[in-house]
């Protein structure tokens, strides 16, 4: 995306900046590495520094762990499943948020290599690159899948889609079935669509009235960026809740 | 489809990219983050658990030492009413003994004086008696003196 002086430029996909050893390298790949080692980074320290009786910033960082932890146990209705599922549910969200916290900071999308007459940006929020959006609903759909299988059996599982015992039941099974494979488009389409159009939004209004309405417009995009950060955290919850639920029951 | 894909730029090799990238922070933040944050958690919990057990029992071991101070102070006034009641009563006792002695005494100083008194008077009079005897025996020496002259 540019703002040159003929006007606006969206690309819709994360710009080519070289590759290694035949490996394409983009810039949303780098932003992912650079937000990594922000987080691995922090997470090392702050895992550290843990003290029995904790500071403030423990404290809030432990109040919500145990926030969520309870009330996955409320979703999913066990504690221990609770606490099973809180690594994937909490790494998602904390991987998505601080990737879209960051996505306006100063150097994303403005620094960047002019290569034959083309400026391409560094560092490109991964959440405006499908395959970034992709990859993470394609996590989150296999571990909703197997999570099923593993907690109900293959046949019971499957049984919750073919189902041969009458009519309405096997049109309400294939339903479900495409819904299910339907997750994996709505997923990443949402988280991308949502930050993308965020961006495209923010550049638009900074072609309209450059000094006064991005910045405000900014800040709403990272309000919806936590938000979109959370809504794919909870619906790999209510999914996996979905999921492990006995077809019986389920209704 | 495959403009489709091109048009978002979708590439396996990407796609399998930031999948590896979630697995590393995943197992990253498990590792430094998760486990270590609830470790802490458990155990201060566990750590809260014992100490409010150890308050428990040292209310109650409190409340054993109160009733056994207690008891001990109760035998102790006991033990000391008694004391004081032995000891008034043998003050009473040798009050009296002292009493009947100082009576005893102060009788036969009595009766110590009063026969030296008596002693007395009896020697007097005697005394008296032969003073009046050589008095008189000397009265009639003079007269019969006087009469013979």
């Amino acid at each position: 995306m540019r703002d040159m002086h003929e006007g606006i430029t969206v690309v819709l996909k994360a710009e080519h900046l070289g590759s290694v050893l035949g490996f394409p390298i983009t810039n949303s790949l780098l932003m992912a590495w650079a937000v990594m080692l922000l987080i691995i980074g922090a997470a090392y320290f702050f895992g550290r520094s843990l003290t029995l009786v904790p500071g403030k910033f423990q404290a809030a960082i432990e109040w919500a762990f145990e926030g969520a932890i309870a009330y996955m146990t409320e979703v999913l209705g066990s504690e221990r499943l609770a606490r099973r599922f809180f690594p994937l549910v909490a790494s998602i969200f904390i991987f998505i948020a601080v990737i879209n916290e960051l996505e306006f900071f100063p150097g994303v999308g403005s620094i960047g290599l002019v290569h034959a007459a083309e400026f391409l940006p560094v560092l490109r929020a991964p959440t405006t690159d499908l395959n970034f959006t992709l990859a993470l609903a394609m996590i989150s759909f296999f571990t909703i899948e197997v999570t099923g299988i593993a907690t109900l059996g293959f046949f019971k599982y499957a049984g919750k889609y073919v189902n041969l015992k009458s009519p309405i039941g096997f049109t309400v099974g294939l339903i479900e079935l495409v819904s299910n494979l339907g997750r994996l488009i709505s997923f990443s389409f949402r988280l991308f669509g949502n930050i993308f159009a965020g961006e495209v939004m923010v550049l638009v209004a900074g072609y309209f009235l450059p000094y006064f309405l991005p910045a405000p417009l900014m800040g709403f995009e990272m309000f919806i960026g936590l938000i979109q950060a959370l809504v794919f955290a909870m619906l790999t919850l209510f999914f996996i809740k979905l999921a492990i639920m006995d077809p019986h029951e389920a209704h | 489809m495959q403009q489709l894909l091109s048009a978002f730029g979708i590439d396996w090799r990407l796609l399998i990219a930031q999948a590896v990238n979630f697995a590393l922070v995943l197992v990253a933040l498990w590792y430094f983050l998760y486990k270590p944050v609830l470790a802490m958690m458990a155990r201060r919990q566990e750590l809260i658990a014992k100490g409010v057990v150890a308050a428990q029992e040292a209310e109650e071991k409190l409340a054993h030492t109160d009733t056994a101070v207690m008891e001990r102070l109760q035998a102790a006034e006991t033990e000391a009413d008694t004391i004081v009641a032995h000891a008034r009563e043998s003050a009473q006792s040798e009050k009296a003994r002292l009493l009947k002695e100082a009576e005893a005494r102060a009788a036969a100083v009595a009766a110590d004086a009063e026969a030296r008194a008596s002693e007395v008077a009896s020697r007097a009079r005697r005394e008296s008696e032969r003073d009046i005897a050589r008095l008189s025996i000397l009265a009639a020496e003079k007269i019969l003196k006087e009469k013979y002259d």
